[in-house]
């Protein structure tokens, strides 16, 4: 299914599309207030996106640096070319120290990677504990935004999911009750843990150390009570110096969620004693995209999620819609990369009104980008025979003003004056679920002509 | 193997080498009143705050902040309300039902109320995260403008764990509600001596 029919299909709710349009715009007004409170703040993106275009042009060299420093830290460090050697190296990690209960942090690259149900085949129990990955986790459902998991869900969904799989009570979805209930469910998980999966933020080369960033704390919990820690890290987590931190740290939580910094900032350089730390650097797709000069710089992505949160199109049709591990405008420029042909909707979602680059942290041109990928899919991939036709027509008739203003004209008169059922009918796209504005008598040119004449 | 081949693929396919742009800090040089500007970060991001004056003595500070607390682990070498002491030996998950953690914060950030806290202030690393209740004791003169200071100040530790606590554990996964109290400590208060 394309993006557009997933898409109409979350639109069947009206109420429900409403509140995650604005609750998503409310988390966009508050990364604002927080981005202006910061004084240099765009001298901040404009250092991230430099960091970040060092950091590809030069990415081997920093990760052999970073591997030697891990190493030397007693880290043990491994090398996955893509999603199954990803798994595997995870799973042997797992039977090497008889780990069958794992907790796992959020990790957008275990999702790509498809590690739970990997494990889960192999009989292995994995847990996810962050609150929103636990319930979409319950729902059998993936995350339908890389920040906000369950944005898609409402409380009483939440309340019925508890009740079913946690033994609660109805509460009519009580927020405060429903995650202290997840709290003490996931307490017990901790606890009972042989391994602990997290995720990675921040890789620095010079310490060969990694910065793990939650609100909740399981990352934490998880790798600090289990005798085992794997964290997982796409090739581009990679930063330079641990001077850099301050840059991204900055920029992270305040694009994200319009918080100064997140709760807890982990700083992970050795394992406790007595504990086992290993780090998987996986591509899985990530060199090939380096090797595209126009789209390369999707890989500067810190994952923070504001290019969704300010999206017109990702706030009115929902996470799930995009179908990829990665929704909203970055997931819509770094899915194509993968698969052309599945994701070929993707870069349409888009109105290129350039909000997402407006917000990028690292000054992604996401915009521009979805841009260049419809100029390559329109060669590639088959196009609808509607869009074909129409678009052939437009040209054609753009071509010649005079038929075009005559067209115009008529048209106006149409829209005037013809009955609602013929212009409300299906043939025109702009009449669904909305009044058209009202008619003007003369066009733009006739507007501004007159306009000019009249001083 | 995964890792020559990747490295052989980025090799082929990076781009010229760009520069690494230099952090010029002037650029973020602020005159405000960090001591100020932390208090009431720290209480935007959820975290109590309290400051003490001269004549008062921490540990009746403490009690009056958390009169229910029974098991009490402190790293205060100032604080005699520790009911349970740890060594870097203890299992971690013997803190299960710790109810307070009483530790040292080395500095804290004016930017984003967060204090830095490390391995070398707890001796076992899941304790901040594992208490009910956090209260971190934080001097005054230990206050930075900004997390480029903050850097500076931890760029020759020791490096095994540390990390940077701004509040309480937190959740807005369910309909967006903010809720104090996740995985985490349930509360946390900061206090300025």
């Amino acid at each position: 299914m394309s993006h557009s029919e997933k898409a109409t299909l979350f639109n069947k709710d009206e109420a429900k599309v409403n509140w995650h349009d604005k609750a998503l715009w409310f988390v966009r007004e508050k990364r604002d207030t927080a981005a202006h409170k910061v004084k240099g703040w765009e001298e901040l993106r404009n250092l991230a996106s430099g960091i970040k275009a060092n950091v590809l042009s030069n990415l081997d060299e920093y990760l052999i640096e970073f591997e030697e420093k891990a190493k030397k830290n007693g880290i043990k460090v491994h090398w996955a070319s893509n999603a199954e050697e990803h798994n595997k190296i995870v799973h042997k990690i797992l039977v090497d120290n008889k780990a069958k209960k794992v907790v796992k942090s959020k990790s957008m690259l275990t999702e790509e990677c498809h590690l739970n149900p990997y494990l889960e085949a192999k009989g292995i129990e994995v847990i996810d504990t962050d609150l929103g990955e636990r319930i979409v986790q319950l729902a059998k459902e993936p995350p339908s935004h890389i920040v906000l998991p369950a944005i898609h869900k409402t409380k009483e969904e939440v309340d019925e999911l508890f009740q079913e799989h946690l033994g609660t009570k109805p509460s009519n979805g009580n927020p405060e009750y429903l995650t202290n209930e997840a709290r003490k469910h996931l307490r017990d998980k901790f606890i009972k843990a042989d391994a602990a999966i997290t995720g990675v933020n921040f890789a620095v080369a010079e310490t060969g150390g990694i910065v793990v960033c939650t609100n909740e704390g399981n990352a934490d919990m998880g790798a600090h009570l289990a005798k085992t820690h794997i964290a997982s890290m796409g090739i581009e987590k990679i930063i330079p110096k641990e001077e850099h931190l301050g840059v991204f740290l900055r920029l992270l939580a305040r694009s994200a969620t319009g918080q100064p910094i997140t709760t807890y900032s982990s700083h992970f350089n050795t394992p406790a004693p007595g504990t086992e730390m290993h780090i998987v650097i996986v591509d899985n797709g990530r060199t090939e995209q380096l090797s595209r000069a126009d789209f390369r710089s999707s890989l500067s992505c810190i994952r923070c999620g504001a290019c969704m949160n300010t999206c017109p199109i990702y706030r009115r049709s929902g996470g799930h819609s995009y179908d990829a591990t990665i929704p909203g405008p970055i997931g819509s420029i770094l899915s194509p990369g993968k698969d052309l042909t599945k994701h070929s909707s993707l870069p349409f979602a888009s109105t290129l009104c350039g909000s997402c680059s407006d917000v990028c942290p690292v000054k992604i041109n996401i915009h521009e980008q979805l841009y260049k990928w419809r100029q390559l899919i329109v060669k590639d991939v088959k196009q609808p025979f509607v869009k074909k036709v129409i678009l052939k027509t437009t040209g054609w008739l753009m071509a010649r003003p005079k038929l075009f203003n005559l067209l115009g004209k008529s048209g106006r008169f149409m829209l005037k004056y013809a009955p609602r059922f013929m212009v409300y009918s299906k043939l025109n796209a702009w009449g669904k679920s909305r009044e058209l504005p009202t008619i003007e008598k003369e066009n733009f040119n006739q507007w501004y002509k007159n306009r000019s004449k009249n001083g | 193997m995964g890792r020559e081949s990747i490295l052989k693929s980025i090799k082929r396919n990076k781009p010229e080498l760009v520069t690494i742009p230099e952090v010029d800090l002037n650029l973020f040089a602020e005159k405000l009143d960090v001591i100020e500007t932390f208090k009431s970060n720290v209480q935007l991001v959820g975290g109590n705050l309290r400051e003490m004056s001269q004549n008062e003595e921490l540990d009746t500070v403490i009690t009056a902040l958390y009169p229910k607390a029974q098991r009490i682990v402190s790293q205060i070498p100032g604080s005699n309300l520790g009911t349970i002491s740890i060594t870097k030996e203890a299992d971690p998950h013997s803190l299960e039902n710790i109810d307070l953690a009483i530790i040292k914060g080395e500095f804290g950030v004016a930017e984003n109320g967060s204090v830095w806290v490390s391995e070398n202030q707890f001796p076992v690393r899941v304790l901040p995260f594992i208490t009910n209740d956090l209260v971190l004791v934080l001097s005054k003169e230990d206050v930075c403008l900004h997390m480029h200071d903050a850097y500076k100040k931890i760029a020759d530790r020791e490096r095994s764990f540390g990390l940077f606590i701004s509040g309480p554990s937190k959740t807005a996964d369910i309909e967006q509600c903010l809720v104090i109290g996740a995985q985490g400590a349930m509360s946390l208060t900061v206090i300025l001596v």
